[in-house]
Parts: structure tokens; sequence; C-alpha cells
């Protein structure tokens, strides 16, 4: 099946936008093209350091074969790759290594951060365990368990392609504002709790809505019935 | 300091000869001798360290020629003295390969002088022990070559597994150390930094080399891109808390971790699992044997630029997590042991299933071995690189299919037989060479014994509970934790006080798939352990990395790596 069958044909997505045809003649624009071929042919980077890269070679394996997902060219160079698995537990002392590796992809480029240690530095709340790689690098897909399944991996990057298709793209490392925090061993509630009371108030003198909370439109009620409103 | 170890009286006609021999030879610099659940444990002063160390080296009588593990202690008492004044003991674990005996020799140093005498001497192996001790707990070794931080990063303040540090306490490194080696500014050789994120260092592992053409003429190795802290966390979580945190350190074969650290703490606590539960874990120790086996073959000829072997042996990996999965619902990380047991019965068609896995992992393995085995391209790449010698490989404490390469046929599973590896008809294969091609071999003959064991434990597989009945440390059946207030009040009290062990301290040990796998464990009676030390098998392995490979050529460098199977979350820890 050619391109050109591919376009016109039933599996054109009639929402993708610019793509008209007619005959044997496809009016589209470049950026459409472009975004086609790259999220059907994702060349992945692993950065792999622990068990999820295990986990992540089980992907890759025969069994749930990630080239079904025209994602199977695995690159270990970044120069090469546009799509990086951060796969396993990542160290203070790793972090600057993973940055570097970060800025050598060319762009655009996006990140899963398979797993929880990946994510939120997971049970190994500690002295030495960067609290998730979005202290430094941004990450355009979260994926939780320890490791997580294939399953939720072939979502992930599922997840990607439609983050491609869209041109969504994460930019900026979401947690740098937690750099270097303790991972203390319990979660403090009283003091968490003070700490998102103060975002709250800081992000409220800008203006801003608290953190996590989707900008949800109100409703007008039609009582003043406050019991039952 | 609480030790519940108790002082034979002075020597005594049933002395161990570790303690004779040492007794007689140092006299007074002898402290004490312990006997806790048939760990020898001897403390001598701190001048006659290295002495006692040669010692038990080179009598004829004790022969400890198999460097194990030397790690720190911190006995911190805020309320005695004598706490801080042997505030820090250094633990040394040695084996008798032709004797077949373990020793503890210990010291202890004060907080205000924590200096020892190093033992890089008398033991290869001890090089990198030490500069862990003295990056982890601040213990200075006089006279070591390069007392440097190993595992830590440079930008770290303070030695982290003292007791009075924080466990969550970060420091942020901006960039990493550049250069591990000094070059002479005149030289014409080229400096190659292979690692951490390069494929053939499996994530996590940094050589240095100073190439002279193809040749390595120096190279230095640098660890610690791993260290996610398991002993520090093991301090503050209660003793099954850590049963997660085990299936991290070898994540080829999760389930062999935990079989070690329930075995440890059993140990400890002068308990035996029940017959069911012990031929479950061999089996599923076994089928997890295998599966480390291939991956370690699997990506050490992926390295080479062979896909397809990888491709075939992936496919029993893939059978064998389906077989855990149905044990215990997870894959790789399964957590399927308890202290005392397991976490519940095996499925009904466990023994169809096994059959079945078996079959696979037979076809596999013929296929496997069909592709490499007397594939000429496989085996000029293997053959006669990455020799290592016999008692080389003793000194720097190599164990498992490495050391059994070389030639020394130590297997814990057939020497201190345990969860009942006695009753099972197996052969332990030896290389003759040492190199790369008899560790391949090794690998390859130990999934067929592997085999052999798995359907000689099916055969004969009891039947009854798979966790003790003791209430002090098996959870009650949830049908009984929500119908009857005991044992509604026993779950309460064993999730919140856990399991509480007497004081003491208890080296356990099992064959991983790497080689012999430690805890030791030091309880003072509380839920949490006071100090848990793993004795990983590739971290002696893999310090001799960069001798091995000095000389040699870069791509053998690559060979040899991917044999030793050196695996990030265990060496690192």
């Amino acid at each position: 099946m050619g391109l050109l069958d591919l376009l016109k044909g039933k599996y054109v997505d009639p929402t993708y936008p610019g793509v008209h045809a007619g005959g044997d003649i496809i009016t589209t624009t470049v950026d459409a093209v472009v975004k086609w071929g790259r999220r059907s042919s994702i060349w992945p980077m692993p950065f792999g350091t622990a068990c999820c890269a295990i986990e992540f070679m089980a992907l890759t394996a025969s069994h749930y074969d990630l080239a079904r997902f025209g994602a199977e060219v695995l690159r270990f160079s970044p120069r090469q790759a546009d799509l990086m698995f951060v796969a396993g537990t990542i160290v203070d002392k790793e972090a600057p290594v993973l940055k570097t590796i970060y800025d050598q992809m060319p762009d655009p480029k996006w990140v899963i951060s398979m797993g929880v240690c990946a994510s939120s530095g997971g049970f190994y709340r500690s002295y030495h365990v960067m609290q998730g790689i979005d202290e430094i690098i941004p990450v355009d897909v979260y994926v939780p368990g320890c490791p997580p399944s294939p399953e939720a991996l072939v979502a992930a990057v599922m997840k990607i392609q439609e983050r491609i298709k869209n041109g969504e793209q994460a930019k900026s490392p979401q947690g740098a504002h937690r750099l270097g925090i303790s991972g203390e061993g319990a979660i403090d509630r009283r003091q968490r709790r003070a700490a998102w009371q103060q975002d709250d108030a800081a992000r409220a003198a800008e203006g801003l809505p608290p953190r996590g909370v989707l900008a949800l439109r109100v409703l007008p009620t039609e009582t003043d019935d406050h019991h039952h409103g | 300091m609480a030790s519940a170890t108790q002082e034979p009286p002075a020597a005594s006609g049933v002395e161990a000869p570790a303690a004779r021999v040492l007794r007689a030879e140092l006299g007074p610099q002898l402290r004490s001798v312990a006997d806790f659940r048939g760990d020898l444990a001897i403390t001598v002063e701190r001048d006659a360290w290295v002495r006692a160390a040669s010692l038990l080296r080179d009598h004829p009588q004790l022969d400890f020629k198999l460097f194990l593990d030397l790690c720190g202690v911190d006995q911190l008492d805020d309320d005695t003295d004598e706490g801080l004044r042997d505030r820090y003991e250094v633990v040394l674990h040695l084996y008798s390969v032709t004797h077949k005996h373990h020793v503890r020799l210990k010291t202890t140093a004060p907080e205000a002088a924590p200096d020892v005498p190093t033992l890089t001497g008398v033991y290869k192996g001890a090089n990198w022990f030490e500069r862990e001790a003295w990056d982890l707990y601040g213990i200075r070794f006089t006279g070591h070559p390069k007392l440097e931080r190993l595992l830590t990063h440079d930008a770290f303040v303070g030695h982290p597994m003292r007791k009075d540090y924080p466990v969550g306490q970060r420091h942020v490194l901006k960039s990493p150390k550049v250069q591990l080696m000094d070059v002479p500014a005149d030289s014409e050789h080229l400096l190659v930094n292979i690692g951490p994120s390069h494929p053939a260092m499996h994530g996590t592992f940094r050589v240095q080399a100073l190439m002279d053409g193809e040749t390595i003429a120096a190279c230095e190795a640098e660890i610690g891109y791993m260290h996610r802290n398991f002993e520090k966390m093991a301090e503050v979580r209660t003793y099954w808390q850590i049963i997660p945190y085990t299936d991290r350190l070898n994540y080829c074969s999760s389930f062999m971790n935990g079989h070690g650290w329930a075995l440890a703490v059993e140990k400890l606590l002068g308990i035996q699992a029940p017959p069911r539960a012990e031929a479950v874990r061999v089996i599923l120790s076994e089928f997890s044997r295998i599966m480390d086996h291939i991956i370690a073959i699997g990506t050490n000829v992926v390295d080479l630029g062979a896909i397809t072997p990888f491709f075939v042996m992936f496919r029993a990996r893939e059978d064998i997590y389906e077989l855990l999965d149905a044990c215990c619902g997870a894959r790789l990380t399964v957590s399927y042991v308890r202290i005392g047991g397991l976490a519940q019965d095996v499925p009904e068609d466990f023994e169809a299933r096994c059959r079945r896995v078996m079959k696979s992992v037979q076809e596999v393995v013929d296929q496997a071995d069909g592709l490499l085995t007397r594939n000429p391209i496989f085996t000029s790449r293997f053959k006669d690189v990455g020799a290592m010698g016999k008692d080389e490989a003793l000194s720097w404490g190599w164990v498992g299919p490495c050391l059994r390469g070389s030639g020394v046929a130590y297997d814990v599973r057939k020497d201190h037989p345990y969860s009942g590896y006695e009753q099972y008809d197996f052969d332990v294969p030896v290389g003759t060479v040492g190199d790369c091609y008899d560790r391949y071999l090794v690998r390859m003959e130990e999934m067929r014994q592997s085999l052999r064991i798995i359907d000689q434990a099916l055969r004969k597989l009891p039947s009854g509970p798979v966790i003790v009945d003791d209430k002090k440390v098996a959870l009650p059946p949830k049908s009984e934790v929500y119908s009857n207030i005991e044992a509604l009040m026993n779950h309460f009290k064993l999730v919140y006080d856990g399991i509480l062990p007497p004081p003491g301290e208890v080296y356990g040990y099992t064959e991983g798939a790497n080689g012999e796998l430690g805890y030791y464990i030091v309880s003072r009676g509380a839920k949490h352990p006071w100090r848990v030390k793993v004795r990983p098998p590739c971290f002696n392995i893999y310090q001799a990395f960069p001798s091995m490979i000095t000389g040699a050529l870069l791509a053998d460098a690559v060979a040899i790596i991917g044999g030793l199977n050196v695996i990030a979350g265990e060496l690192d820890r």
C-alpha cells in the first residue's frame, strides 16, 4: 500500500488537518505529512538503567513487538533519536548524564518516563535518588508501575503518537522547583499541606489557579438553595 | 552495643580451628570469639587486623582464600561512652573452598579517629569494599592506594550510612567527573569514555580507557550510577517490607534475591519454612536462574552484533514470566516469598504449567546451542578472551558461574545445601581455561542442570501449608482476619510491630544466578534491622574488570563485560 492510497483511502482520518483527496491528486500541508511520518516512524532511544530496562527488552522482543507501532528502530545514539525512554531509577550521580543525553537529542523530541522511579523516585526516598526525572528534563508521558507492564508501554507509545499528531511537546522540566529536595522516608502530611498552601498563595498572588486544578467553568446556580444547589 | 552473642570460655575443647589458631597466634590481641546460629565471629584489636587476615588466608588449616565481603557498621549508641569508643566496626567475611567453612573477622574503630589499616595487600578484592566503607561510613583505611568516594557522587557531603545522617538528605550534582585518570601531557594515547550511557555498558557502568590504537593501555572504572540506597532503606523498613527491595537487586532473577533474604531472616529467627514452600522456592529459583542466564547470554551476543539468539531465547523468558504471573501476579519483580514461606500457594495447574515452560526452555537452549556453540565467528570472539586464573579469581572474590568457569567447583547449592537442595541430583559444571567461552559453556550447562532439578522437585512436590504456623512471623489468613478478633489482633500487631527477631548477627547466603548472594544482618531486637549488608556477587566480579581489559582490544572488553553479567542494581545497590 503506497502513501497515496493510505492518505486518500479509508485510513485517512477525516479530522486530520489539510488533507483533501480526489482522484490521484492530494493537496495537503507539509506540516501534516511530516507529522504523519514522524508518528509512524518513531526512533526511540532507551535510557535504561534498572529493572524497567529489562521489561523494556520484553517490549521490543518478539512477544510484544514494538515494531507494530513503527517504533522498532532503537538508537543508542541520542543524535539519531526523537523519543527517549527513561527506564529505571535515576540517581543524583546519573542526573547530569541524563541531562546531557537529553540535550543532545535533536528537536522535536519526546520523553517517556517509564516506571515510578523515573517518575517520582518510587519507593527509594533516600539520599542519592532523584525524586523524579522531571526535576531536570521535561516529560511527555509518565507510565506508572514497578515496572510497568509492556501493555502500559504500548499505550504510552500510542499517547506519544497522539501528541505528535497534535503537535504537543513538553518544553520545560515540570518539577524543576523540586530539584534536590529531600526524599524523606515518610511523608509528613502537615508539612506537605503547609507547602501546598504556600504554593497556592503564591500562585493566587500572580492570579493563577492552584497547581493541578483544571480551569473548570462554574455554572451559575439557578436557585439560592445552598443545601441542594 | 547490644549483642546476644555469647563468648565461649577461652580455649575450650570444641573451639573452631580459626579461633584456635588466632588465639594461639595473637594472644591478648584477640578480643572475643562468638558463635551465633552457627556463624563464627572473631573480634580482634585494630593493631592485629592485617595480621589476623593474613593468618586466616595463609594458615594451612584455615586456608580462607575466598574473599567474600568487607563492610562497615555504625554501632552508634548515644547512651554510653563505649558506644562512641567503639562506634565503627569493620566486618570481613571469608570462606575456605578447601575446608568449606566461613569466618567473620571484626575490628572496631573509635568515633574520634576512625582509622583501620588496609587489607588491600592481603586480598585484591578489598580495594573497592574499603572505598565503599570510606564513602558510606567515613572509615579511613590507612595505606589504601586510592581512598576516594565510590558510590556517591563528588558533590556529596557527609557519609550517608552513618546513623546520624538523615535518610533523605540529598545533594545536587551539576556536572559529572570528566576525567577518571591522569593523562600525561605529552601522551599520544587517546582517552575514550565508555558509558555510563553506552549500549555495551548495560546502562550504568562507566569505564575510561586510554587507547593505544585498538589496545587499551590503561583504564579506570567508575560505579555508583545506580546507587539507590538499598542498605539505608533497609534500616527504616521492617523485615518483610524489605522483600520488594530485594527484588530490585538483581532484577534479572528477582525471585532468588527474595529467597536468599527470607532464608537469612529465617536463620536469624531460627525457623524453617514448610517443605512445600521450600520445594516451590527451589523450582522458581531454578527457573529464575535460567531466566538470568538467558539475559546474560542473550545480551552478551547482542553486544557482539548477533540479535537472533536474543530473540530466540527471550521466548522462554516470556514463558517463565507467565508462570510467575500465575503464581503471584507479577512478571518481573515478584515479591512472592515471605519470611517463613510463600505469600500464597501455587495455582492448581502448577505442575502442568512448569512442564510446559520446561519444554520451551529446553527448545530454546537447544536452538541457542545450535546457533552459537560451534559458530566460528562467535568462538573466535570468545575463546581465549578475558581469561582469569583460579587463585586470582579467589583473591578478587569471584563466585558463581564466573568462578566455576575458572575451574573452582564452588556452588553453595552443593557445598552448603539449603531449601532441600541435598535431595536433588545435579552436576556442577566447571571450566578449564577461565575465558569468556568457558563462562558461556558453564551458563549453558547450568540451564540444563536447572531443568533436572526442577524435574526432580516437581516429581516429589510435597503437599501441605506454604508458610509457617507462627503468629509472630506469618500473617493469619484473610478469611480469619475478617471473622475472628484474635486473628485480627495478630494481623494488627504484626503489621504495626513487625517481626521481632532476637538481637544478634547472621550471614545468610545462597547461590544466586551470579554466585554467592549473601545478606549480613545485624539485629538489635527491633522491628527494623540495625544494619543489612548485601554481599553482591557482581561487585567482586566487576572489580576485576579494569585489570582484565588492560592490554586487551577494545572490542574484547565488550565481549568480556557481557559475559561477567554485571547487574547494576546489585552492583551499586
